[in-house]
């Protein structure tokens, strides 16, 4: 019985000392992440615009929002957007990848080339975008018309439909090099036996990579997609820097039309817009954690 | 034998192609910074070779170009030291110490970085304004601790989960103390694990974007990608050239790290797996 109440004493002080360690972890959590997200909450259902008494309005900021039609705009494009540039992000994701499994010359440069995108911040990186989609003298119209893919220069960020795609291949060019670097871990995973076994059986590469490595990939990719999904739906930097969300606001996201609103003292409202993206957001990361099964060889 | 013909057709397609989609912008950016016409591919124009830009940036006072330099690299620098301090606190415990529900603290510190920005930045101006600290390097420090601790966290979980529990119990026998443990034992050796988190945390902390824009005023406590993404010039043209130099300062130390510690960053990224 003693002994019973010394290890369960012993047990006492050392979760304590275990919390202790955790302590600073959580508080700069809950002070700076969690707190915010629940004041942002709060805020929402208050009127709290600049100069004007602050009031509680229950949920009338998000009646407001289901029939604010720039809003459902916002989220329509911020969806497009996501699932065209992600779609090209694995395709280029999974081309470089399978490139950099092989035996090559040079594989670890080839290697630190990919990362260079993705190293270079977003902001910095969309001016140079910014130059390339220039009408008169970028380097994408310069290339389109000495390539002879088009007679007429592309008025890349003066429509709304070239806007988009510059958009998308920026975004691209950004986001690829994480998606390639995730798909060659999961390739490096796959057993080299599976595809000596194959080319015994004679099986041709792209037989060997429908039938073998794309199912074996399946998983890698859910997770590199998910994430990206979740990145993408907050994107904000790229669009802030490039478009401005024009022209005439076809290519705001949710995240540069809750920005407006906190920037013009509408905290209520931009709350209200914030919060949406949030449950979104936090919706689809349960989902990546339950399918990324994170932390199933640490725990 | 046929096959292998077409293969290494193919991969030598998709490898110009790699090389040329990542480095392209990179390299148009180098050469448009060292050019006096940025319009330099248009036919009414010409090239002409110049250092002016880069010169420029650094005498030009209104561009401010140095203060967000010094601004990025003081704000991310200290936000990743700390970070990863407090991180390797938190992953000792995780890794070493009896706590419950250790599943569920590291997959709920994981599912925070997934949060929108944009959720927590009305909160936080509303409470940099009532702290007085809008405009300053704590507005920025603060937040962005919080905003790489999890990937910082789950980096050295997984560094810490591949040294031997043996360390820990010599130094048990020698009759260290939980702390001396951590500070004589684990983190000497873990030195390479604390290196990659502190890389990738610095790299994030320097990306930071939308805190920036709403937390800083002027160029007291503005980091360079707001800085750059906000330059302009005196009569409201766009300075390209200018614009370029400041981009290519900026970007050529990180390029660098990249391709020294490329390793790093790439375990770091997939030990992590959290950000992009």
């Amino acid at each position: 019985m003693i002994n019973n109440k010394l290890k369960k004493t012993y047990t006492i002080n050392e979760l304590k000392g275990a919390f202790l360690f955790l302590l600073p972890l959580i508080l700069f959590l809950l002070l700076f992440i969690l707190i915010p997200i629940v004041g942002t909450f709060i805020t929402s259902g208050f009127r709290d615009v600049s100069f004007l008494e602050k009031k509680f309005i229950f949920f009338d900021n998000y009646k407001t929002l289901f029939s604010d039609s720039v809003f459902w705009h916002d989220f329509g494009f911020t969806v497009v957007f996501v699932i065209v540039s992600v779609s090209l992000e694995m395709l280029l994701g999974i081309s470089f990848a399978l490139l950099l499994n092989q035996y090559l010359p040079f594989r670890g440069l080839l290697r630190a080339v990919v990362l260079i995108p993705w190293a270079i911040p977003v902001a910095i990186s969309a001016r140079i975008w910014e130059l390339i989609y220039n009408y008169h003298y970028g380097l994408a119209n310069y290339l389109i018309m000495q390539l002879g893919i088009s007679k007429e220069p592309i008025n890349w960020l003066g429509t709304n439909i070239g806007a988009f795609f510059a958009l998308v291949l920026s975004d691209a060019w950004k986001t690829t090099p994480f998606v390639t670097i995730i798909l060659l871990t999961g390739l490096q995973a796959i057993p080299k036996e599976i595809h000596n076994q194959a080319k015994v059986d004679r099986a041709h590469f792209f037989q060997r990579f429908y039938k073998i490595t794309l199912p074996l990939l399946k998983p890698v990719i859910v997770v590199a997609l998910l994430f990206r999904t979740i990145d993408g739906l907050r994107i904000f930097d790229l669009i802030y820097v490039l478009t401005h969300g024009g022209p005439g606001g076809s290519t705001s996201s949710i995240s540069l039309y809750g920005y407006k609103y906190f920037l013009s003292g509408d905290f209520g409202y931009g709350s209200a817009i914030s919060i949406s993206l949030f449950i979104v957001a936090f919706a689809l990361s349960l989902l990546y954690i339950k399918i990324g099964r994170f932390g199933k060889e640490i725990l | 034998m046929k096959e292998e013909k077409v293969k290494i057709i193919i991969t030598l397609t998709v490898a110009v192609f790699m090389v040329l989609f990542c480095l392209v912008p990179f390299i148009y950016m180098v050469v448009t910074s060292l050019s006096k016409n940025p319009d330099f591919l248009s036919l009414q124009s010409s090239f002409g070779w110049t250092f002016g830009n880069y010169k420029n940036i650094f005498t030009a006072r209104t561009l401010h170009f140095f203060e967000y330099l010094r601004n990025s690299i003081i704000v991310s620098g200290v936000s990743a030291v700390v970070a990863v301090f407090i991180a390797s606190l938190a992953a000792y415990s995780i890794t070493r110490l009896s706590l419950p529900a250790k599943s569920f603290i590291l997959l709920f510190t994981l599912s925070m970085s997934m949060f929108p920005q944009i959720s927590l930045v009305g909160y936080l101006f509303s409470l940099m304004t009532k702290l007085g600290w809008i405009n300053t390097y704590p507005a920025l420090i603060f937040p962005y601790i919080a905003w790489i601790l999890p990937l910082s966290l789950w980096i050295l979980v997984s560094y810490f989960m591949q040294l031997p529990k043996e360390l820990d119990k010599a130094a048990i026998v020698d009759g260290c103390s939980t702390w001396q443990i951590l500070y004589r034992v684990i983190l000497p050796v873990a030195k390479p694990g604390l290196f990659s988190a502190a890389l990738l945390a610095f790299i994030f902390a320097f990306n930071e974007f939308m805190f920036a824009l709403m937390f800083t005023t002027d160029y007291t406590a503005r980091t360079i990608p707001v800085g750059i993404a906000l330059f302009q010039g005196l009569h409201g043209e766009i300075p390209w050239g200018n614009i370029m130099a400041a981009a290519t300062i900026t970007t050529i130390p990180i390029v660098i790290l990249v391709l020294i510690f490329q390793k790093n960053i790439i375990q770091g990224l997939t030990r992590g797996a959290v950000k992009g």
